[in-house]
């Protein structure tokens, strides 16, 4: 051999083995990236921002509250969204806090007026026995919970046996008439910010039980990382064997 | 083997009254699960013991001996640590699908490993990565670098590991964070002094079964109580997502609480499952950019490449990545149950803010699962970070003690000598990583992944080059070194400027663009384009370098 012709590099293969070795890496390469990166393109590309059907009810019932030509049905409508937005587990605790004060404002404005000392004291009540026990299932705080829930929830038109009219007992806090003009302001926007999801075909479409999208990258992908290996060893034995290439059997 | 005999049989009716004491997701000292601790540590010793290395040739080549799978085993329980076992349940318990971009990060970087590197690595033929990088790039100060880099991967992949052991020792011992990291970094610190040599393969093995049984048993056990397809979890949980995505009323589940007496439901929740969702604060670049560095950094891991030297051919390094993918996929298909899990189970706020780097333990426990088993899941939970942390411990220790101080400071220090370093050198290690711990800095995941992108700058680039170029020589992969090195050093130093409330120049864009768990995205096109420019530019690689490729590595 030539000192020149002692060079190597993968896209210049001098041997047989070497050239299909090459075309193999490249064939893998190209379709590992286009099943990890390409599909994730292709997501962002279909991806519409849709909103939640809670945000669309909160957006219409807010324009009226803002405005101070909302009726009972607003307020309701505004409200239940709000509770349905403090269920998220993502949210933050000041977003949180802030979704409070908004609950309680619109509940103050449906609930009957000769009542609302009473409901805000139950409330108090409520946020002092938190404070207190040492178990979720003591039975004062569950009475007082559900004391709220009887009371609050049909003033905001929820059914007292649903998630939402637990969500409403657990987030009342404070003074119910009470609202920032800061936290008025916020409000829209935390409603928009966990409320609007990027959706799209890949993520509507229903797959063995799962989003599409997300059994795709969570178990297809994977599956096809395990394939690609096993075909990559397959094919390289039978190179291997087809050109009589021998390796190395001892540890240097 | 009678002594494992004797200890299975005195641990077990201290078990057996132990199982009562797991109610509350934090609190007081829990002794089922430390007794399995305990147990499933001594178990690792003595294992170590029976199947010890008898010299250090035994000790490099302990593969030699061990089939495809059995060596598979040994590359999943190597790579399984806190991250897989916690952190991975916990990023997308905290920010849905962004946190498949590090599942498909850390699996997809296999397929690189073994088509651009396995093989030729161990036909390549030295041991570690600064042997190398100083073999191949005929330096003395790039193999005293290497070593350098190698340490600080295994410091910054270790501090996760001991984050997650505090975590960890914390929910069993019921004691502060910083303490329970004391701890629990001393008891990793004399398992590595005393197991560190022994058995390790076999050893290896034997964690990849206890990790991954006591990481499935609790999902069969989720999916069956309520009420999904419980006979592969990793289906059925596609169920759970949905339910996620459009909500659970109390009448859907109707009879089913967590632990706490809250019903089984959740509002609609999209944003668990919706790519790249607002509410996550996480972009598509971030999802992208994640998933590329931790693939990079994958296949430039020091202690990652070490395992192909062990076996006996090229051959069986490349087969060995296959089951070791799948011994790893089993984990990472199952950890995204925990986090779905989680969600519904702790949606309700009473439940409060809960840990997210504990939420595969707090799953367990919401769920009602029975006490001992949520014990064997903390102990894997623990014992994949000992796996891991132990093994980086002694990689960096032998990085300092091997190619420091015997092949650059004292090339005449004698092997009793050189022990003695290395020991020193893991208690100095232990300590440092100990300490960073204790800052919580970022979930363990993100600290993982700061070590895969610190790999994917520095050593990626000068392995795939080293190997399929001749031309990339001394003077390029210095130049790409300091590249790579820099984009690392500007990264850290934003991130350690917004822990420390420090105001840095053009800080929301370099945090942004270079952020730490991803920097390699740009970092190791950089330091590959500069190898190769300044290569071209200057004196080519040694002929004897070039023959040795192109007759030992490539034909």
């Amino acid at each position: 051999m030539q000192e020149e012709e002692y060079r190597i590099s993968l896209f210049k293969p001098t041997t047989q083995q070497a050239l299909k070795n090459r075309n193999l890496i490249i064939q893998l390469f190209t379709v590992w990236a286009i099943a990890i990166f390409g599909f994730q393109i292709l997501l962002k590309i279909l991806e519409k921002p849709v909103p939640e059907d809670a945000l669309i009810a909160f957006s219409a019932a807010w324009e009226k509250v803002k405005s101070g030509n909302a009726d009972a049905a607003d307020y309701v409508s505004a409200g239940q969204s709000m509770v349905q937005a403090m269920g998220k587990s993502t949210i933050k605790a000041h977003e949180y806090s802030a979704l409070q004060d908004g609950v309680g404002w619109m509940l103050a404005n449906v609930y009957p007026a000769d009542e609302l000392d009473d409901l805000q004291k139950d409330v108090h009540r409520l946020s002092a026995l938190r404070e207190q026990i040492t178990s979720l299932r003591d039975e004062d705080y569950l009475e007082a919970k559900e004391l709220i829930i009887s009371k609050a929830a049909p003033a905001l038109d929820i059914d007292q046996g649903t998630l939402l009219a637990q969500l409403l007992a657990i987030g009342l806090d404070g003074e119910l008439m009470q609202i920032s003009d800061e936290n008025k302001s916020r409000i829209p926007d935390i409603m928009g910010l966990y409320m609007t999801h990027n959706r799209s075909v890949l993520t509507d479409t229903i797959f063995l039980g799962f989003p599409f999208h997300y059994f795709y990258t969570s178990v297809f992908l994977l599956l096809f990382f395990i394939g690609l290996c096993w075909f990559y060893c397959y094919k390289t034995d039978k190179l291997h064997a087809r050109l009589n290439f021998l390796e190395l059997e001892k540890i240097d | 083997m009678k002594k494992l005999y004797i200890l299975i049989f005195l641990f077990l009716p201290l078990l057996a009254n132990a199982a009562n004491d797991v109610t509350q997701l934090e609190g007081s000292f829990k002794v089922g699960p430390a007794i399995i601790l305990i147990f499933i540590l001594s178990l690792f010793v003595l294992v170590g013991i029976v199947f010890r290395a008898k010299d250090t040739t035994d000790y490099y080549a302990a593969g030699r001996g061990v089939s495809r799978i059995g060596s598979g085993m040994a590359i999943a329980s190597n790579w399984m640590s806190a991250a897989s076992f916690l952190g991975m349940a916990a990023l997308m318990y905290g920010t849905g699908y962004h946190g498949l971009s590090y599942v498909v990060g850390w699996t997809g970087g296999y397929v690189l490993l073994l088509i651009l590197m396995a093989g030729q690595i161990r036909r390549y033929g030295k041991y570690t990565a600064a042997d190398f990088i100083g073999d191949r790039y005929y330096s003395k100060s790039l193999r005293a670098i290497g070593a350098v880099i190698a340490i600080v991967i295994s410091i910054a992949y270790a501090v996760g590991q001991f984050g997650g052991i505090g975590l960890m020792f914390k929910w069993v011992m019921g004691i502060n964070y910083p303490l329970a990291v004391i701890i629990g970094g001393s008891v990793v610190l004399a398992y590595t002094l005393i197991s560190g040599m022994l058995g390790v393969t076999k050893n290896m093995q034997i964690q990849y079964v206890i990790i991954i049984t006591s990481f499935m048993v609790p999902l069969f056990i989720l999916t069956a109580k309520f009420d999904y397809f419980w006979l592969i979890p990793q289906l059925g949980y596609g169920s759970v997502v949905q339910d996620i995505v459009d909500g659970v009323q109390l009448t859907d589940k109707a009879g089913m609480f967590n632990s706490l007496g809250h019903h089984f439901a959740l509002v609609p929740s999209p944003e668990y499952a919706m790519p790249w969702d607002p509410s996550t604060g996480q972009t598509f670049f971030q999802w992208m950019a994640i998933a590329f560095s931790l693939m990079i950094g994958t296949a430039g891991l020091p202690h990652v490449i070490q395992r192909f030297y062990v076996v006996p051919k090229a051959r069986d390094a490349r087969w060995s990545v296959v089951w070791g993918l799948f011994f790893i996929c089993l984990l990472y298909w199952s950890a995204p149950v925990y986090s779905a899990f989680g969600k519904i189970l702790s949606a309700n706020p009473e439940v409060g803010l809960l840990s997210p780097d504990a939420i595969v333990v707090y799953t367990a426990q919401l769920g009602n699962v029975h006490p001992l088993i949520v014990g064997l899941l903390a102990a894997g939970g623990i014992s994949a970070a000992f796996s891991t942390t132990s093994g980086l411990l002694v990689a960096g220790a032998s990085a300092f003690a091997h190619d420091l101080y015997v092949k650059v400071i004292n090339p005449a220090a004698r092997p009793k000598t050189q022990m003695t370093i290395a020991r020193l050198s893991t208690i100095l290690m232990a300590i440092i990583i100990a300490a960073i711990a204790m800052l919580d800095l970022a979930l363990i995941a993100q600290l993982v992944a700061i070590a895969f992108s610190m790999a994917g700058c520095t050593i990626f680039p000068l392995f795939l080059l080293g190997i399929w170029w001749s031309g990339s020589n001394r003077a390029g992969a210095k130049a790409g070194l300091i590249v790579g090195g820099t984009i690392t050093l500007i990264s850290l130093t934003y991130l350690i400027g917004a822990r420390a409330g420090w105001m840095l120049p053009y800080n929301s864009f370099i945090t942004y663009y270079l952020g730490a768990w991803y920097f390699a995205w740009i970092g190791a096109p950089l330091a590959i384009a500069t190898n190769i420019i300044v290569s071209k530019l200057t004196p080519e690689t040694p002929l004897e370098i070039r023959k040795f490729l192109i007759e030992k590595v490539h034909s």
